[in-house]
């Protein structure tokens, strides 16, 4: 309980600090209306959260992130379980994935928006491709890393083929797709910004873009804000989750 | 004919770099009952032989039977105990790992409970079934791994080098209560070792194999010495000499 309480001590302190220094590098080092500091962007915050605006951009983008990361991971798991655990199947699928990841969510907004237009079917295809091959990955390494007496112990209890997959296989890779799930999730912050600046109606992108036209720079530091500590709180239930999944039997992790 | 019948096995690996031919012509019968530690320098297929007794690999040359049976794949038959302590399910707790064959088999709840603490006794860790693999010292897993192969049942135990990642006073200690384990079920148990002394410790009869490549049953002792075994006394003692002098001529061929 100690160690969870200076945990979060460390976390307000740090971020206490990093606002600090961005207080004085505006007050001091930097000295312009292109860079504002804390106090004015907390007071726009505020502004924007009253009028219900600024909830209303979050929503609209963790919407699509949320939607989007758990198809790309419904397809990701059971591909990346059933390359990891047939070899025609992997010989199969894995010039796929090697060739699809090296062709990144950012370059496919175009071709997105023409299948799927500017609405929702857009955001969620490029969420789920940038999700989709990292669980992939990640998911099919985490069952080739099964140890080999894992399973011979199964066997020698009497297991069938599926009780191995089922009861050792599977639970064996659960701590690798979940750390494949909170990777994915840092790509998807990624491709939403992108592909609400490209073609949106809403959301924290097109919060970004709009600031942009209208000079409004403390528009532009609240989206920023909102992005990180959107992502710190996901990427932080995510460490919580693989802890309560996997650090019992895995400290590394 | 044998409760375990090995007639002329052999094991040839052929890989990139050619063939390694693990084991020859091996040949061993094992009585019901009985306590068999196969002893052997490293590399001298020792651990081949349990392996293709287990199932895990199948003989290149000859058969292997149970119960008259041939050998074939693994199975619920035959218990194993592994070296290290990878095979220890990390998600489940100590008393899940020890009732995890009576789950596939479909046992009720209540049942594998009840199942589960009787072995944790028996292995003198009453109290502790709630904890992960991962809060157990080295010691305390390889109670498990052979609380987990007893409480499945099987008709021989195989044990491969079980203590060989221990230190010695563990090793001592854990040794004892396998004999006094042994001596309370007589389950038919093969035993793989490379430590004399703990061989002639559990053993009621003891194989020397020959050095690798193409390792076989060179000689096989009789330890007949009453249990719980007295270490310092004559007849453990002059039995130690023999297998001792057994094993130094395939660790020193030349002499």
């Amino acid at each position: 309980m100690n160690s969870r309480l200076a945990t979060v001590g460390g976390y307000i302190i740090g971020f206490a600090l990093l606002f600090l220094i961005w207080h004085l590098a505006a007050l001091f080092v930097v000295k312009s209306v292109l860079f504002p500091s804390p106090l004015p962007v907390f007071e726009r915050a505020w502004v924007l959260i009253e009028e219900n605006l600024l909830q209303e951009q979050i929503v609209a983008s963790m919407r699509r992130i949320l939607q989007g990361f758990f198809l790309g991971t419904a397809i990701g798991i059971p591909v990346g379980l059933a390359i990891g655990s047939f070899r025609p199947v992997r010989l199969l699928l894995e010039p796929w994935t090697e060739f699809f990841r090296f062709i990144p969510a950012v370059a496919m907004i175009t071709v997105s928006v023409i299948w799927f237009g500017i609405g929702e079917e857009s955001k969620i295809f490029l969420i789920a491709y940038t999700t989709v091959f990292v669980v992939i990955i990640a998911t099919a390494a985490g069952v080739g890393a099964v140890g080999r007496d894992k399973i011979r112990a199964a066997q020698c209890l009497g297991a069938s083929r599926f009780q191995v997959f089922l009861l050792v296989a599977l639970p064996a890779t659960v701590p690798y797709i979940l750390t494949g799930m909170r990777l994915a999730m840092a790509n998807a912050f990624v491709t939403i910004v992108a592909a609400e600046l490209v073609a949106s109606n809403d959301g924290l992108g097109k919060m970004l873009w709009d600031a942009r036209l209208f000079m409004q720079v403390e528009d532009i530091f609240v989206a920023l804000i909102s992005l990180g500590l959107l992502g710190f709180a996901t990427d932080r239930v995510f460490r919580l989750l693989i802890r309560a999944f996997a650090g019992r039997f895995n400290p590394t992790m | 004919m044998g409760f375990v019948a090995l007639e002329g096995v052999g094991k040839t690996y052929r890989g990139r770099t050619g063939a390694w031919e693990a084991v020859r012509d091996f040949s061993l019968e094992l009585a019901e009952g009985e306590f068999f530690c196969l002893l052997g320098t490293s590399g001298c297929g020792k651990t081949t032989v349990l392996n293709m007794l287990a199932g895990f690999e199948s003989p290149t040359t000859g058969r292997i039977l149970l119960e008259g049976r041939p050998v074939r794949g693994p199975g619920a038959d035959r218990g194993v105990v592994f070296q290290g302590h990878d095979s220890l399910y990390d998600w489940l707790t100590a008393r899940d790992n020890i009732a995890f064959g009576l789950r596939l088999r479909g046992q009720g709840r209540a049942e594998r409970r009840a199942m589960a603490d009787r072995f944790l006794q028996m292995v003198g860790l009453t109290g502790q079934g709630a904890k992960h693999p991962s809060e157990l010292s080295g010691g305390m897993k390889q109670r498990i791994q052979i609380a987990r192969a007893l409480a499945n049942e099987p008709r021989v135990l195989l044990m491969d080098e079980p203590f060989g990642a221990l230190d010695a006073m563990t090793r001592a200690v854990l040794q004892e209560e396998l004999s006094r384990i042994w001596t309370q079920t007589r389950k038919t148990v093969l035993f793989i070792t490379h430590d004399i002394e703990e061989a002639c410790a559990l053993a009621t009869r003891v194989g020397v194999m020959k050095r690798g490549p193409g390792g076989t049953l060179k000689a096989v002792v009789p330890v007949d010495l009453p249990f719980p075994r007295v270490r310092t006394s004559d007849g453990f003692m002059a039995t130690f000499r023999r297998v001792h002098a057994l094993i130094h001529e395939e660790i020193h061929p030349h002499e």
